[in-house]
């Protein structure tokens, strides 16, 4: 019963193709979106996204931008579903048993590859005919998410990085200068702590929270082609990246919160109230901070460098297709609005960072605090893009967990963290 | 033969203090007894049956495969390697031992604590609405806040346990970091469990005691019975039909504990608090390892139903008495 | 006298106690309630003090004006009522025959019931999504029931059977002496008399199907289709949460419950059976 439905639905896109060609003349659409003929398309395109309830994001989504992109494709109805961020994972795995997946989904970057691996995403940069125009528009960084054995699944939506948060006025009254490498870091330590506070706090030792330390001593997790770990995470750079970490633990210049653990001071409250002195952490923090913390200015600047540079992680969202959608076309037309530079700065407006790259100086008269991130974003890498990185996300804050405890010497975790990791790696190669 | 059959219900005629002689009244006719019977229980049994029973035996066929999600990829057979697998792994034979001292702790003070508020709240207490219903609230409060609500009050720093641990108790010298070790992790969600399962075991006390004849209280205190050996006597014979289920239930539930576990902890720090269920859950729906993650949940399936039907055969032995 | 004295100390002791452990099961809720009066909740504050300085209704009015909100409340009433009803007089039928009458077969299909019990309902998901499917009850607010009913009969069905067993059997040979059979003796013997336990029964199903999230989440996909803990859920945000909404939205949520609970806890009036026997 479903073949001929997909029958219809693969004649429709191909008339609408055609009939796209021969109207473009007419219609003409005064946005910079660029497309042309949109009128033709039809239908209804579900789109599963993790906005929370009484944002801003969802109410830009609602009321600004499906509005738009309705206007200009009068027959397309763009469906948006809300499903709160910790069940979507979920959620997604249990569709793809039961093929009930939606038109487009906003995945987290680090579904993307998983996803692509169970072969349910649309391979974006051979079907769409355009991917290349669209590619060139990203950052590269953005847009490495979405590679997957040659092949592009998704397109970057939008995007965040940490850079080092602190409070400007609480270092003028300890006297000390703002640290811009690792070793100032620990040399303002001691200051910091006679001041009150630690010098770094950090809630965990996943990827996220280590990679911007392991990147920055020039260390690395696996090789380019992600194969192998073994060489790179227990590489002599990466040991000392974690190594800054743990000896700041030791000597009682870091919150045990990097144990996990939940329940102890969070990174927001301890910077605010100057218990912590500097954390990493991305744009989220302003309107945050804004609504919590009325009275306190936080100040921004790149994560302390060490030998490799001042590197830190890229995060955000992608945006994909999935392979069992009746209506690509329409989805296709939505996912190049979303990129289109109305619907990329209209969330900059509510938090969300554009991934177009040359948005940077608009985005600054948008929002100040955007800036830093920007540069940082320059250099910023994604986190290994493969299926098995959920599992070894896990036992690389297992083994670095255990370095702070004590129970081992960094090399000792790095090195069982990097074995473990071959194992699951080689698996997808 | 007696209507015992049923694990772990005792047959009582409240008061009596015989055995029944007669187990059930027989209808008009063996037959259209029967026929009633089935008439009773198959619309329930049939919708159970589609809805648990069917999927639960899709689920045990999973176990024997390497399942892979995508419908029509091929999901070979590996047969029982998957159990294999989850009797030598460490971290799944951990998780057995974090749920049952869970269970273990959460029981007997869920029955005693609920039973002891259900007997206080019998009596013809004015304001006794008001409290039954305080103490419900922890029931109907959501896990989400409640685990919230229980991370802060275990906080490392100054919360309310340390506090009370430290403070006023001074059973410690300095505040406990109290979900980065196994034990104290456990002990945090075991009295969340606790607090928020008194309520329940109190609802159901409450009604087998109000179930109890009033008569045979009176005749017991003209007999000259205080209120404790009133208690004693009658009461606590009364529900022990409540007290098993009770009893069933809660220990089911305890081995059966996730959601707490997922909020409070996620099994960390590295697997230290891991109970079976949250262990299926992050190698089925993270890993993708759907043969695994039934295969624990059969294991953990099949170690409760025995643990049930010792303690079914046991209490059947102690009623025989 | 001794005995009013003995009687006044003994209530006396009896409210201390109650006060005392109503005081610790209901602090955490107060806690709550205080949040959801407090506008800035991205971080809990200090949980020893309960006042809220600023107490505000914003919390409230934000999350009632939130679209959709009273839908998904009134989704999640017309589900949970028709559950209950269902699982309540499922499951009474059910305990019924086995707690009360002997036919082949009663024990295989017991041990089936207790099996339920011990299942977990998490790992049933994806054959039961799929079950849905084939019955083309996704993505609708009334295939919820089915699997709502499915799901509590084991555990409602144990509960009654366990509290039928209580019934003196002689009500019931007296009355198929009158010449009753099993259904008039159901309807007219068994559930009045067990009034405080399908009372039980009718609180622990409405709250099990008010509160249910995980298969309402997979299996609905229309916004306007959605359930009450779904609302609740998409307050949490991806990295951050106003906890005052969530709570305040979760203290709304809690309502029907206690009406529920307080209404049919009425029934647990001692004395139910007095009298009975000597009918």
């Amino acid at each position: 019963m479903k073949h001929w439905k997909t029958g219809i639905a693969a004649v429709a896109a191909i008339a609408s193709l055609s009939v796209a060609g021969c109207s473009s003349s007419s219609e003409q659409s005064p946005s910079a979106s660029g497309t042309a003929g949109g009128d033709t398309l039809t239908g209804t395109v579900t789109y599963w996204h993790a906005y929370s309830a009484d944002s801003p994001e969802v109410s830009t989504l609602e009321d600004t931008i499906i509005p738009a992109f309705e206007k200009l494709h009068p027959g397309v109805t763009v469906e948006d579903v809300p499903v709160p961020y910790d069940e979507l994972h979920q959620k997604l795995v249990t569709a793809v048993a039961g093929e009930q997946l939606p038109d487009l989904v906003r995945a987290d970057i680090g579904w993307v590859p998983e996803l692509a691996n169970l072969g349910v995403l649309e391979p974006v940069s051979d079907t769409m005919p355009d991917f290349q125009d669209l590619a060139d528009k990203v950052f590269p960084g953005t847009l490495a998410t979405n590679l997957w054995k040659g092949t592009y699944y998704g397109l970057p939506l939008d995007t965040n990085t940490r850079v080092m948060l602190y409070d400007a006025s609480f270092f003028e009254k300890a006297g000390v200068a703002v640290p811009t490498t690792v070793d100032q870091l620990k040399a303002a330590a001691p200051a910091l702590k006679s001041a009150g506070a630690y010098a770094f706090a950090d809630n965990g030792a996943s990827g996220w929270n280590v990679l911007p330390w392991i990147w920055s001593a020039g260390g690395d997790i696996t090789d380019a082609d992600v194969t192998k770990s073994t060489g790179y995470l227990n590489s002599a750079a990466s040991v000392k990246g974690v190594q800054t970490l743990v000896d700041l633990f030791n000597s009682g210049y870091m919150p045990d919160i990097i144990l996990g653990g939940e329940g102890g001071l969070a990174t927001s409250d301890g910077l605010a109230t100057n218990k912590y002195a500097t954390i990493l952490d991305g744009p989220w923090m302003y309107p945050i901070f804004a609504g919590q913390y009325p009275d306190f200015t936080v100040s921004a600047s790149q994560v302390p460098a060490g030998d490799g540079g001042s590197i830190s992680v890229v995060g955000g969202e992608d945006i994909v297709l999935t392979k069992q959608s009746q209506n690509k076309e329409a989805a296709m037309e939505f996912m190049r609005y979303l990129l289109s530079e109305d619907a990329q700065l209209a969330m900059a407006k509510v938090g969300q960072m554009p991934v177009l790259s040359d948005l940077g100086d608009q985005l600054s008269a948008i929002n100040a605090y955007y800036a830093p991130f920007v540069e940082q974003l320059q250099t910023a890498k994604p986190r290994p893009v493969t299926p098995a990185w959920t599992q070894i996300d896990t036992i690389l804050q297992d083994e670095i967990r255990a370095a702070f405890r004590g129970e081992k010497t960094v090399q000792e975790a790095l090195d069982s963290a990097a074995s473990q990791a071959d194992v699951l790696l080689a698996e997808y190669n | 033969m007696s209507i015992s059959q049923m694990p772990a219900v005792a047959p009582q005629t409240a008061g009596r203090g015989t055995r029944r002689s007669r187990p059930r009244v027989a209808a008009a006719g063996p037959r259209r007894a029967t026929r009633a019977a089935y008439a009773f229980v198959l619309p329930g049994f049939a919708l159970y049956a589609l809805i648990m029973l069917y999927p639960a035996v899709q689920t045990l066929l999973l176990s024997f495969r390497d399942w892979q999600i995508v419908p029509g990829t091929p999901s070979p057979w590996v047969g029982l390697d998957n159990y294999i697998r989850a009797f030598h792994d460490p971290v799944f034979l951990d998780s057995l031992v974090n749920s049952a001292a869970y269970t273990a702790f959460t029981v007997p003070l869920q029955i005693i604590i609920g039973l002891g508020l259900a007997v206080l709240l019998d009596a013809k207490l004015p304001g006794r609405v008001a409290f039954r219903v305080l103490f419900y609230l922890p029931v109907v409060t959501s896990w989400v806040v409640v685990s919230l609500l229980f991370q802060y009050i275990f906080q490392s720093g100054d919360g309310v346990a340390n506090h009370v641990v430290v403070d006023i108790l001074g059973l410690s010298d300095s505040n406990i970091n109290w979900f980065q070790n196994r034990w104290t992790g456990m002990f945090a969600i075991g009295v969340l469990g606790v607090w928020k399962g008194v309520g329940w075991a109190m609802l159901i006390f409450l009604a087998a005691l109000t179930a109890v004849p009033n008569e045979l209280k009176e005749a017991a205190s003209l007999d000259g019975a205080n209120a404790g050996q009133r208690f004693r006597y009658v009461s606590l014979p009364a529900i022990r039909g409540a007290l098993s289920v009770v009893f069933i239930l809660l220990f089911i539930g305890g081995f059966n504990v996730f959601i707490s576990v997922l909020l409070m902890t996620g099994g960390g720090p590295g697997n230290a608090t891991q109970v079976p269920l949250t262990y299926m859950y992050q190698q089925a729906f993270k890993f993708l390892d759907f043969g695994y993650g039934s295969a624990i949940s059969f294991a953990l399936t099949a170690l409760v139903l025995a643990a049930s039907a010792l303690q079914y055969w046991w209490t059947r032995r102690r009623m025989a008495d | 006298m001794t005995t009013t004295r003995n009687r006044i100390l003994t209530h006396g002791l009896r409210y201390l106690l109650l006060a005392m452990a109503a005081f610790v099961m209901v602090y955490p809720f107060l806690y709550m309630v205080s949040t959801s009066f407090k506008t800035r909740s991205l971080s809990l504050g200090d949980p020893t003090s309960l006042w809220p300085s600023e107490p505000t209704l914003a919390n409230y009015a934000d999350v009632l004006s939130t679209e959709n909100f009273v839908r998904y409340f009134l989704n999640s009433a017309a589900v949970a009522v028709v559950s209950t009803t269902l699982i309540v007089l499922l499951a009474a039928m059910m305990a019924y025959a086995f707690a009360r009458l002997d036919w082949p077969g009663k024990r295989v299909f017991f041990s089936l019931i207790i099996v339920g019990l011990t299942i977990p309902t998490m790992m049933l998901i994806i054959p039961q999504f799929l079950l849905a499917r084939d019955l083309h009850l996704l993505n609708s607010l009334p295939g919820l029931v089915p699997f709502y009913v499915g799901t509590a009969l084991a555990f409602n069905t144990f509960l009654l059977a366990g509290f039928f067993e209580q019934i003196p059997y002689e009500l019931d040979e007296a009355m198929a002496i009158d010449g009753a059979g099993p259904w008039r003796r159901f309807w007219n013997l068994a559930m009045p008399l067990s009034k405080p336990a399908i009372g039980t029964c009718v609180i622990f199903a409405f709250l099990g199907t008010w509160d249910e999230f995980a298969w309402a989440l997979t299996v609905l996909n229309d916004v306007d289709n959605r359930t009450l803990p779904i609302a609740i859920a998409l307050f949490q945000g991806q990295h951050s949460t106003s906890w005052g909404l969530v709570f305040a939205a979760s203290l709304i949520a809690i309502v029907p419950v206690l009406i529920i609970y307080i209404v049919f806890q009425r029934n647990f009036v001692a004395g139910l059976t007095t009298g009975a026997l000597k009918n």
